[in-house]
């Protein structure tokens, strides 16, 4: 401040009022939003996608639904994928179970159980059970089960090991790039249709599932949309 | 490489220099406002911020930018919710479709339906097929009626006289009441205003009512009466126009308006289909009589302009020519004796009827049901004389009593079922008299006080509201136009307390049932088989087989007896033809926005109706001063139809007879009766709710309707023509909305026409004009079949690389087994003109599929409609080097113009962010999410269809638009939002800021080809089946005129439409080469006829520019780059 002082008010100066340092400054301050910039869009591409933001998504279901209990051949009680989501096949969307089809069994089996009080009281009263949506894509894109089961592609493929969850979250990014990932390469993902929801199943090498894959593309005439009607209306 | 420049051929020497086809009068005479129109994609100002100025529109920026960073703390989505049925309703499976036979009904006849619901709520109609006379088709009427059962003004609850809410068990309490009281003295003092209708059951109910209520009086009251010339023969004529091969239309507007609509029209088309030399020969030819311009004159071979109250003298003369040209010279004269005061050339009857004469047996005349009770006698004599294709059924005894009585002797106790008689009842019926006579009034309505003019008289009368349901949401029944009886069934529950006129009616009765089990009585009544199997059968068909109406023989066939003397008409005494309106009908459908921004099919005008005047008339009245309408070089002044900033200004005019003035905007017609002013019914509402109305003023408070009240002039006498009218200037001027220089065509040659006869001998009368010496587009590679151009798109001469659908692109395991590749199919779309009658069915089926939005009066008059199916109507005058005649009587030409799905499409190329592409279809794909709103598409597009979002149409309510997110949004619990239950939950919907236009329907594509994969499991069968997709538009053209599927197979509809001589594509000479082709125009000529225009006026107006055409490739032709054709290499 003297410094400044005395530059103002005092005789001539008499030397450089900038340190020589000060040169470099400009150097500094590009490379620092270089960096920040850097930062920011690699920090973006990380964090700021499907994978990063929606992967994990595990919310609390309104009733706890154990899908580890009840579905796949290795549970429990082994009951197909179909028995409740039974409109996957026939329909663009899989639906969630109604009530009544819980109550198929539950109206026998622990009927009085605490934990399905919600259930309960939506027999009674008619009233919806609010279940969370967990694997959703967004309004503009018109993602159809049937015509993937039906065509050999596995519910794994998607939604991963549901039958070993006991809360059910989202396996997959289910960004574009995964849908167009599979698209592209379909030999990689299709299995026998009978196999479709037997989620465990795995050929037996990488090898066999491309040599089987192949013979699958070429026989059904295979040939995934990758044009923006695909998918988008 | 240097920038090339295509300019379209330049007109030739001693061209004419007017365009050829013309939509507006501006068009035609090329002024400067329409040439500035035209050049600009959208109107002047469209892309401007109307309310918000430009600072304002920063800072809000700023701001909003700003807080946007707030926003981003949330950055996980929102919670969402999946709400399963709790008990699974049967045949529901969430995401698929469900689709249930009904009908919409009609007044004379019912439309066979198939509703289409998602989860049971209604989002669209098509026809039934199952009823064979209307295939899939169905009108435009039927599509928009969706969209009431939606509408957030229908009336939510029924009231009570002091304005509460009555619940559905107090309206039952109410009328059980009324009934009991009634029956203590045999109805004495009751009585009922219905409107008419088809249904087998409330006519058994009203029949019960009258039995067990001996003194209660039943009176049907409609403004547009259809079965006038039921009484006069004591039978309904049904005309088959499938067999007829020649017809005579007096004033019978049979392809445009009235119940039966649909059939009549795909009868007529079917018999119009020409594509050989042989079937040319077998065409029906239309001869039409009529003063405005309507959907049946355009259609017409020949047609002649008459006043429409000279017609009934006309049809006296026309059945004259018959009786004498079949051997009864005497009835002939003494019915000529009759008329006088006509002046009509002689030739014209003469020939017509002679044309008539030798198509004995399938010949036909049908008469307008406004014209006098002679002239259906008369013309019922002539069918008779001819053998004609028309069958007569007995006709249902038309209820006693008119609404006159109702005043003349008011009932103390009123029920009004629906209808809206203190809007439309005639001028000289004081309908209100009659309601506040009543001590007690009951009215079913479906709108409420606030937004209907007897729902509000009944409030005002101390009277009962009773909420009514939609038919989406009833039990009833109907009849076709054949008789078949077909069901009314709920698809919905009431969204609201409402209840039907079954409801109504049938505790005056005596009757306890619920309309269902009505139903079912009826039906068992009328079905031979009364089981509960055969109930549901009917239910799912749709129709009862064999229920028609038997044929009925005796008629009463007496001889005209009165004296015709034509009425003197001059500009000083002019007629009006008053007509329902293509919007609002006879006020019915005002609420409704589909319709009311449907443009009328002639006029081109939307959200309001017009004063229509001959171009004669508006140059007569050049007398005085002010309303100079043909200046100096004979040219139509702009004084009258001006274009303005894009916009039509028209001038205002009053209408006066008897004293009763009107105020409307006039709008010149070419091809109207001289003297004959058309006025359309349906507007200037008072009591209605937001599309009826107009927005700035509804938002202060105030209603006014939009266009005028035209039911002043509408006379119980008189209800449809009215002569000694006088037009005055006012010297005011309005604008009209009107679309018919919206997206013009710059009088390119788009459209090809010929005359059946061409089919023999000038089968390329459809590559004629510019395609006939255009560069050959596919160059070395024309040869080529059509599977291989759709699948290969050769690139011929093009310099540029072409898409591929040979391969799968990124996909490595098809690579090297390019041999067992599934070719793709690839899709088509052909349009007939020849079929196409233009009435607008398929853009607004279009409008229900696609949730396309309502823009509203204001946007329109801004050019921002966004309807993606463009019907453009040309007229063309035949004018040739003679200059700017009047052009009083022009031939019309519709052709429907959406996306066209170029193959090298001009739009793809110039998108920055690749939003518009094409698919290995063929179909040129817009992916809404990727659109930044650069509209570079639009105005690259030579077709002109693609159509912008400019404000958030979906979201917000016309009259917030500028609002933006400082508006009120439709929020989901408000009742404003009810529209959206309509949206087609397969279309995404979009928002502010993106393009879009047609898809072919690619939601309907996608779910065929999907379940054929769906079938096809672990096979290769995935091909779609042809006729396994109908896009919205081909399934409600009642004309047939659209095909679409695979191109690629010879076999399919499309493939063989579009291998007619008749077909040609629009503007490919500019090598677009569109996927949609037409096929052209015919019109099948009677040589001998007065007046017969031999050559197309297209095609005359045309020949300046084919001139050169056999001179091209000629040595003197020149260097094909130096032509103006732009094919350099």
């Amino acid at each position: 401040m003297r410094k400044l002082i005395n530059f103002l008010t005092g005789a001539a100066p008499r030397g450089n009022f900038f340190r020589r340092s000060v040169n470099s400054v400009p150097l500094q301050v590009l490379i620092c939003l270089l960096v920040t910039v850097a930062v920011v869009v690699a920090g973006i591409n990380e964090y700021a996608t499907n994978k990063y933001l929606n992967v994990g998504y595990t919310p609390e279901q309104p009733v706890a639904f154990d899908h580890s209990f009840h579905a796949g051949p290795d549970s429990v009680l082994g009951l197909d994928c179909r028995y409740c989501h039974n409109g996957v096949d026939k329909s663009a969307h899989s639906n969630v179970p109604t009530t009544n089809t819980c109550w198929n069994c539950h109206s026998q089996v622990k009927s009085d159980s605490p934990a399905l009080a919600l259930i309960r009281r939506s027999v009674e009263t008619g009233e919806a059970v609010r279940w969370v949506k967990v694997h959703k894509v967004p309004d503009y894109v018109y993602f159809n089960h049937a015509v993937h089961v039906n065509r050999g592609i596995s519910c794994v493929e998607c939604h991963g090991r549901v039958d070993k969850q006991v809360v059910v979250g989202q396996q997959k990014s289910l960004n574009m790039s995964f849908c167009l990932d599979c698209h592209r390469n379909p030999e990689q993902f299709l299995r026998p249709v009978d196999k479709v929801t037997d989620l465990g199943w795995k050929a037996e090498s990488p090898a066999a599932q491309a040599a089987q894959g192949t013979k699958f593309v070429h026989d059904w005439k295979v040939n995934p949309p990758q044009s923006c009607s695909g998918c988008h209306r | 490489m240097s920038k090339q420049v295509f300019n379209h051929p330049a007109p030739q020497p001693g061209e004419p220099t007017g365009p050829s086809y013309w939509r507006s009068l501006d068009e035609r005479n090329k002024t400067p406002e329409f040439r500035t129109r035209a050049e600009r994609e959208f109107v002047d100002g469209a892309a401007a911020i109307s309310t918000v100025e430009r600072r304002e529109f920063l800072l809000l920026m700023g701001a909003s930018f700003g807080l946007a960073g707030l926003g981003l703390a949330g950055c996980r989505e929102p919670r969402n919710h999946t709400l399963p049925y709790s008990k699974q309703p049967e045949n529901t499976i969430a995401g698929v479709a469900t689709y249930y036979a009904s009908s919409f009904p009609g007044e004379l006849a019912n439309q066979a339906l198939i509703v289409e619901t998602h989860q049971h709520r209604p989002t669209k109609v098509e026809g039934n097929p199952s009823h064979a006379a209307n295939g899939t088709a169905s009108s435009k009427l039927a599509q928009a009626s969706v969209l009431d059962l939606y509408d957030p003004e229908r009336a939510q609850a029924s009231q009570d006289a002091a304005g509460a809410v009555l619940s559905v068990a107090a309206v039952r309490e109410l009328l059980r009441k009324l009934s009991a009281e009634a029956k203590a003295n045999g109805g004495a003092g009751l009585a009922f205003l219905a409107r008419p209708s088809t249904s087998p059951t409330r006519a058994r109910i009203v029949a019960a009512v009258k039995a067990a209520l001996p003194q209660a009086r039943f009176v049907e009251y409609t403004p547009v009466a259809q079965n006038r010339a039921d009484a006069v023969l004591g039978a309904r004529a049904l005309p088959d126009y499938a067999k007829a091969r020649r017809i005579l239309s007096l004033d019978a507007d049979f392809l445009g308006s009235g119940d039966g609509v649909v059939e009549a029209t795909r009868a007529y088309s079917a018999a119009r289909r020409a594509d050989t030399a042989a079937e040319a020969d077998a065409m029906a030819r239309l001869y039409v009589v009529e003063s405005t311009f309507s959907l049946t004159g355009a259609a017409a071979d020949h047609r002649l302009r008459a006043a429409s109250s000279h017609i009934s003298g006309l049809a006296l003369l026309f059945a004259a020519e018959v009786l004498a040209q079949t051997g009864k010279g005497g009835e002939a004269n003494a019915l000529r004796a009759k008329v006088s005061g006509l002046n009509v050339e002689e030739k014209w009857i003469k020939e017509s009827i002679a044309d008539l004469v030798l198509a004995k047996g399938k010949a036909l005349i049908v008469a307008g049901d406004h014209l006098s009770a002679d002239a259906h006698r008369a013309v019922a004599i002539a069918n008779a004389a001819l053998g004609a294709a028309v069958r007569y059924v007995q006709a249902a005894a038309p209820a006693a009593g008119t609404i006159a009585d109702l005043v003349a002797k008011p009932a103390a106790t009123l029920v009004i079922l629906g209808g809206n008689p203190a809007y439309d009842a005639p001028s000289d019926v004081d309908f209100a008299k009659a309601v506040k006579a009543a001590k007690q009034v009951v009215r079913l309505g479906y709108h409420g006080p606030a937004y209907d003019e007897t729902s509000a008289l009944v409030k005002e009368a101390k009277g009962t509201f009773v909420a009514a349901s939609h038919y989406l949401e009833s039990w009833s029944d109907g009849r076709t136009v054949d008789g078949s009886y077909v069901p009314v069934q709920p698809m919905i529950d009431p969204l609201f307390p409402t209840v039907t006129e079954l409801d109504v009616l049938a505790p005056f009765a005596g009757l306890t049932q619920e309309p269902y089990a009505l139903v079912r009585e009826t039906f068992n009544r009328l079905s031979k088989d009364a089981s509960d199997t055969a109930f549901a059968a009917w239910l799912a068909e749709g129709v009862l087989a064999g229920t028609q109406y038997p044929t009925y023989a005796d008629m009463l066939m007496a001889v005209p007896t009165a004296a015709f003397k034509a009425p003197e008409l001059s500009a000083k005494s002019l007629e009006v033809r008053i007509v329902p309106s293509v919007h609002a009908g006879d006020g019915m459908y005002a609420n409704n926005g589909w319709l009311a921004e449907a443009p009328d099919p002639l006029s081109k005008t939307a959200w309001q109706n017009v004063i229509l005047i001959s171009p004669k008339l508006a140059k007569e009245l050049d007398v005085e001063p002010e309303a100079m309408f043909i200046n100096k070089i004979g040219a139509l002044n702009r004084n009258i139809n001006q274009l303005v900033d894009g916009r039509l200004i028209a001038k205002v005019a009053t209408l006066t007879v008897n004293g009763v003035t009107l105020k409307g905007s006039l709008f010149i017609m070419p091809g109207l009766a001289d003297y004959t002013i058309g006025l359309q019914l349906g507007f200037g509402r008072r009591v209605a709710g937001r599309v009826a109305t107009r927005v700035a003023e509804r938002l202060q408070g105030k209603l006014i309707g939009n266009g005028f009240d035209v039911y002043p002039f509408v006379t119980s006498a008189e209800p449809s023509v009215r002569t000694g009218v006088v037009l005055a200037l006012t010297g005011e001027s309005a604008p009209i909305a009107n679309m018919q220089d919206h997206w013009s065509m710059e009088g390119r040659d788009v459209v090809r026409e010929g005359n059946a006869a061409d089919l023999k001998d000038n089968q390329n009368f459809a590559k004629l004009g510019i395609d006939g010496h255009a560069p050959a587009v596919y160059g070395k590679d024309e040869k080529m079949s059509p599977a291989d151009k759709a699948i290969l798109t050769p690139r011929g001469n093009s310099a540029y690389e072409h898409p591929n659908h040979t391969v799968a692109p990124n996909v490595a395991v098809w690579k090297g087994h390019e041999d067992k590749f599934p070719l793709l199919q690839q899709w088509g779309m052909s349009i007939d003109l020849n079929t196409c009658t233009g009435c607008n069915a398929c853009v607004t089926a279009c409008q229900a599929e696609n949730n396309i939005p309502v823009v509203g009066r204001d946007q329109v008059l801004k050019g921002r409609n966004m309807q993606w199916i463009r019907l453009d109507r040309y007229f063309f005058d035949g004018r040739d080097q003679a200059g700017n005649d009047i052009p009083t009587d022009p031939q019309v030409t519709f052709m429907g113009v959406a996306c066209q799905h170029c193959e090298t499409a001009p739009c793809e190329t110039v998108c920055p962010a690749n939003a518009t592409v094409h698919d290995d279809q063929g179909l040129n794909t817009m992916a809404y999410n990727r659109c930044i709103g650069t509209r570079y598409c639009a105005n690259n597009c030579p077709y002109k269809v693609r159509r912008f979002n400019f404000l958030d149409y979906n979201k917000r309510e016309d009259g917030h638009y500028y609002e933006g997110p400082l508006g009120p949004a439709k929020l989901p619990k408000d009742p404003a939002d009810l529209p959206q239950l309509q949206k087609n939950p397969d279309v995404s919907v979009r928002m502010r800021g993106v393009m879009e236009k047609c898809t072919y329907c690619v939601q309907r594509i996608q779910e065929a080809k999907i379940q054929a994969k769906v079938r096809a499991k672990d096979s290769a069968d995935i091909n779609v089946a042809d006729g396994a997709i109908k896009v919205a538009c081909q399934q409600a053209c009642p004309a047939e005129a659209i095909e679409f599927g695979d191109i690629t197979d010879p076999k399919s509809r499309v493939s063989k439409a579009k291998a007619s001589t008749r077909t040609y594509g629009a503007l490919t000479y500019l090598n677009t080469r569109p996927r949609t082709t037409y096929q052209a125009k015919l019109r099948n000529l009677n040589p001998k006829m007065p007046g017969a225009i031999l050559i197309p006026l297209s095609r005359k107006e045309m020949a300046g520019r084919e001139s050169h055409a056999p001179a091209h490739g000629a040595p003197s032709h020149g260097a094909p780059a130096a032509d103006g054709h732009g094919h350099q290499k």
